[in-house]
């Protein structure tokens, strides 16, 4: 059974943005799945097959950076590539996600020819 | 040293004083009965002057020998050396010297100069404070969040609006995305703005308990005021005017199972609120420091703790008892029947002009890093709004609950400090609960470090170790202790001497 190359799981936590993404994922051929929370996002990346992430950093309960962090510690996940969307921009958030291992980052507002671009690069290598 | 500046300064003063009374020193000696010669040795600060002496020319020149004698210019000699060593104001020359021929000629400059550097101290406070707020105000943090969570749902959704094969429903729903998500968004920027026109904001920019900081830091924390009414009330049998109420009710206050000198100064407490409440009153009472009447208020119940402790802990026997134990905390709390942290909080006030003991910075922290207590140094600030540096022994003593942990360390400034601290059980262990352990922390220059106890046995020049104050402002970047990045990316005064020690030398 060859690789599902196309599942990428959004994790964020506001409706309309996930719809947006939903929608320009689907048109370049991906197969968008959702969650709105951490810790329901960390058990399906346990327990499915994704190629790619896209992980907001600021969610309730459970924040993107835990997240990430919680991912990079599980060896059946360590190399799942991360895309860290990020609305602060800050430096320092950046700093930490990269220091954590995200493979790339998304600054809100963004184009949806950038986040497309961004799976792409990862989630077909 | 200390003599030597007072002597500087008393013949500096005689000289200024006589000439303002158009007195030469052939007519001044002769008033006072001494040689003209023996006048100008002691102007020229090489001869010293006391008692009968010194009295006989106070009175010829028309002033008190107290304002010759100095001791509040000693502390300003003091104070301006201490600025003149301050790295931020330090320039390739090094520090100026002279600070006793300044404060002996120009008293008024001298002041002026202090309180500008307090001005100055207490704007960089003030920006610290705001820098602080911004980056950490929840609310801020989240409305910024939201707002360009907004815009990116918007723009996202109306580029979608632009491709040319939608069906009428996606194009309906996107649509709605876009007006729902502009209404949002106005709505969010209407309250950052109602967040930054109200009045709470500012007012809670300074809490009366940074008031109370300011004011106890402000007045030195000494207050010779309580320290007579102490020494009177002690003179007079420790009897008079006590108020059976009223310490009655504070003791009431103190946990029956507390420690038997918790009960104590819960109950002298009572007296020392019978006998020094109006004093209190006049020293907070329309104090600039203290501008609120919650900031009054908790003035108020921090001096009279201050009163407590300088009933159990005189003034003179204190200091001396101090001197000669080498500030050894728990031989004074032998002494003087008090606890651990009463006896280092009295530590921290023996700072009366002319019989001042070690300058001790005073913290106090809970286990979450709250602060509860404090008193800086110069050169050594203690964080108000976040939690110190993380090597800081404050926090080091809760591994080890009731023995002090120590240590030397060096600040990023390259000011050097001995700091002690021990944890101490603050209420009777509860089954189920953690332990409520506080922190108490002293720490005083590295220099001092030879009159302390808790200095006896470190090496200074190997077991230096690397601190910071607050992770935002301290420049190693390398350390593995490090919370969060630094503020200001600017090279720091460690930094600059990095670069010079790596400067190659001839």
């Amino acid at each position: 059974m060859p690789l599902p190359t196309n599942r990428v799981l959004v994790v964020e936590d506001e409706p309309n943005i996930v719809e947006s993404l939903r929608f320009i994922l689907e048109r370049a051929d991906y197969d968008v799945h959702s969650v709105a929370d951490g810790v329901l996002a960390l058990n399906r990346m346990r327990n499915e097959t994704f190629s790619a992430i896209v992980l907001d950093i600021m969610l309730p309960g459970m924040n993107g950076l835990d997240v990430l962090r919680a991912v990079r510690e599980d060896q059946r996940l360590a190399d799942l590539p991360v895309i860290v969307l990020t609305a602060k921009g800050q430096a320092q958030d950046r700093r930490a996600a990269e220091a954590i291992g995200a493979d790339a980052f998304i600054t809100k507002p963004y184009s949806n020819a950038e986040v497309v671009e961004r799976v792409d690069e990862l989630a077909r290598r | 040293m200390e003599k030597s500046a007072s002597r500087k300064l008393t013949g500096l003063k005689i000289r200024a004083y006589r000439k303002q009374a158009g007195l030469t020193q052939a007519e001044l000696a002769r008033r006072v009965g001494i040689s003209a010669p023996y006048l100008n040795l002691i102007e020229g600060n090489r001869r010293s002057v006391a008692g009968a002496l010194l009295n006989a020319i106070a009175e010829a020149l028309g002033i008190d020998a107290g304002d010759l004698d100095g001791g509040a210019e000693r502390r300003m000699v003091q104070e301006l050396q201490e600025l003149a060593s301050d790295p931020r104001f330090s320039s390739a020359h090094g520090a100026p010297s002279g600070a006793e021929d300044l404060v002996g000629s120009h008293a008024g400059w001298s002041t002026f100069i202090l309180r500008l550097a307090r001005a100055y101290e207490d704007q960089s406070q003030a920006i610290l404070a705001l820098a602080d707020r911004l980056n950490r105000d929840p609310f801020l943090g989240e409305t910024v969040h939201e707002m360009l969570t907004s815009a990116a749902s918007m723009s996202s959704a109306a580029e979608i609006l632009g491709h040319d094969d939608l069906t009428s429903d996606q194009r309906h729903r996107f649509g709605e995305i876009v007006s729902a998500d502009s209404a949002k968004l106005s709505e969010t920027a209407r309250s950052l703005l109602a967040y930054f026109d109200s009045a709470e904001v500012r007012v809670r920019s300074a809490t009366p308990m940074e008031h109370v900081d300011a004011f106890i830091f402000g007045e030195n924390n000494h207050f010779p005021q309580l320290e007579q009414l102490a020494q009177d009330h002690l003179r007079g049998g420790g009897h008079a005017q006590f108020d059976k109420e009223a310490a009655l009710r504070e003791a009431r206050i103190a946990d029956a199972a507390a420690a038997p000198e918790t009960r104590r100064f819960a109950l002298l407490r009572g007296a020392a609120a019978s006998i020094g409440s109006e004093a209190i009153e006049d020293i907070t009472k329309g104090h600039k420091a203290l501008p609120t009447d919650e900031a009054r208020r908790l003035a108020g119940a921090a001096l009279l703790s201050y009163l407590t402790g300088a009933m159990l802990m005189p003034y003179d026997s204190f200091l001396e008892a101090a001197e000669r134990k080498r500030y050894d905390i728990d031989a004074l709390c032998r002494q003087f029947g008090v606890s651990y942290e009463q006896a280092a909080h009295r530590l921290a006030t023996l700072r009366r002009p002319g019989a001042e003991g070690v300058h001790f910075a005073f913290m106090r922290s809970d286990m979450s890093g709250y602060v509860t207590k404090r008193l800086p140094l110069p050169g050594l600030s203690l964080p108000r709004f976040a939690t110190a540096c993380p090597l800081w022994v404050v926090y080091g003593a809760f591994q080890s609950p009731g023995s002090t942990v120590r240590h030397f360390g060096e600040l990023p400034s390259g000011d050097q400090f001995l700091f002690f601290a021990r944890a101490i059980d603050k209420v009777p262990p509860r089954i189920g609960y953690p332990r409520k352990l506080l922190s108490v922390m002293l720490a005083c220059s590295a220099a001092d470090a030879g009159r302390v106890v808790y200095g006896d046995g470190l090496d200074r020049t190997n077991a230096m170790v690397e601190v910071g104050t607050v992770c935002r402002l301290c420049q190693r970047h390398a350390c593995a202790y490090r919370q969060e990045a630094p503020l200001l990316e600017t090279a720091g005064v460690s930094d600059k001497r990095r670069m010079a020690a790596a400067a190659p030398t001839r």
